[in-house]
């Protein structure tokens, strides 16, 4: 998320400035204006806007809710050492879904943390759309991590699972 | 009994069903079609009178009795990208609304993502399942399951079923049903290479959906918004309030 503030006038109250700033941050508003005799002051919150573009004469700019969980995961990825990191294997998800570690609600997981795959291994399955797409381990080795929740959205490209490579 | 030549002599495509294979009972087609690694080309078609572990989504059962409805699942091959995958699944959705509207003129809808009303009544189900190895999908089986001989469907559904007998009041030929939905689907395949624009255009039209106030179950999960529209690879836009949240999966209905 990226702020971005204009004060056009030398006579600002610092402290009335703190006090809008706190205010368009808690709130819904991303853009704030105000004037006062010379004083003009305008605060701007971009948050992350996607651009739908979509077939034939429709299309049209919306501000799309991102899911929280994928965000705590990139964090929790971007907070592991590099090196740690470079000797594993990271399994990602061919398609945007919902990250499903069995094959129905009630049945045991394909896989947990410790096991040993090979390649051609079940790992999950990413659903969307009614597609139901299983993903196959492409390396052998043994699982280190699990970076996803079960039953919860995932992006294209995200890291699933860190494999250990033998 | 399927009568294979009237099937064949109907089918009118290059790949799609030029290797069919006749089943008389198997658990699910989807799962045999997926499992059978490189035997099968590109196009196969597998359609079983019975199957005795026929899915839908999320563990749910499709139930069809035998010998009277088609069930079947196309094989596809190569190397398929996200919105390309999800376009198939339209396609696949608008070749069978549009062979029943060729061959019996009833007016079909379609209910996001891939359901084929008429009426309001289900007549069609459609479930994709692939498998991708290093971030690559290189296999996809199309299942389609149609109600089309069934007189009557004993039992309590959350989208109460129909058949192509009941709404058009006569027992019709399963044989050239299953060619037209090949037919279009193969047809619809290529517009897509071509234009996805197309196909998105043609699922909105049978969509009566967008611009009503629906509400989307996933498991205890509940959104209420307004269908928006489709994006690009056919997910859901949904409205709440003033931001628009971009829905892969879940029960639409009406609200």
């Amino acid at each position: 998320m990226s702020n971005e503030l204009k004060i056009k006038s030398n006579g600002m109250d610092i402290n009335l400035l703190k006090k809008l700033i706190k205010l368009v941050e808690q709130s819904e508003i991303t853009d704030f204006e105000v004037a006062e005799g010379d004083l003009k002051v305008k605060i701007s919150k971009n948050l992350n806007q996607v651009h739908i573009q979509s077939a034939g004469d429709y299309s049209r700019q919306a501000v799309l809710t991102q899911a929280p969980v994928f965000n705590e995961v990139n964090s929790k990825i971007a907070a592991a050492p590099a090196e740690t990191l470079s000797k594993l294997h990271e399994v990602k998800s061919p398609i945007v879904g919902t990250f499903y570690r069995a094959p129905a609600p009630d049945a045991d997981p394909y896989i947990q943390v410790g096991d040993v795959v090979t390649a051609g291994s079940v790992l999950c399955i990413v659903e969307a759309m009614k597609l139901m797409n299983e993903i196959e381990c492409d390396v052998s080795g043994k699982i280190v991590k699990i970076l996803v929740e079960n039953a919860t959205p995932v992006e294209y490209n995200q890291p699933l699972f860190l494999i250990e490579t033998v | 009994m399927f009568k294979i030549e009237e099937f064949d002599i109907k089918l009118d495509t290059d790949y799609i069903g030029r290797n069919f294979i006749y089943s008389d009972e198997v658990e699910s087609t989807n799962a045999m079609l997926l499992a059978s690694k490189d035997s099968n080309q590109n196009g196969t078609v597998l359609l079983a009178e019975y199957q005795s572990k026929g899915r839908g989504r999320k563990d749910r059962e499709w139930i069809s009795s035998s010998g009277q409805n088609l069930t079947f699942s196309i094989l596809l091959k190569g190397e398929f990208k996200e919105q390309k995958i999800h376009l198939i699944n339209l396609s696949a959705a608008i070749a069978v609304a549009q062979a029943i509207e060729n061959l019996f003129q009833l007016n079909v809808e379609l209910k996001w993502p891939n359901d084929v009303l008429i009426n309001k009544k289900k007549i069609a189900g459609i479930l994709l399942e692939s498998i991708s190895k290093g971030n690559k999908i290189s296999r996809i089986v199309v299942g389609i399951g149609i109600n089309v001989n069934q007189p009557n469907f004993p039992g309590q559904f959350e989208i109460p079923p129909t058949s192509v007998r009941k709404e058009f009041h006569s027992i019709v030929s399963r044989e050239k049903l299953l060619s037209e939905v090949l037919n279009n689907f193969e047809e619809m395949l290529e517009i897509s290479k071509r234009s996805g624009k197309k196909v998105l255009a043609d699922w909105r039209n049978r969509c009566k959906m967008i611009g009503e106030k629906i509400k989307i179950v996933d498991g205890d999960k509940t959104k209420v918004g307004i269908f928006d529209d489709i994006d690009e690879n056919g997910f859901l836009i949904l409205r709440v309030g003033e931001k628009l949240e971009k829905i892969h999966y879940g029960d639409v209905s009406l609200r």
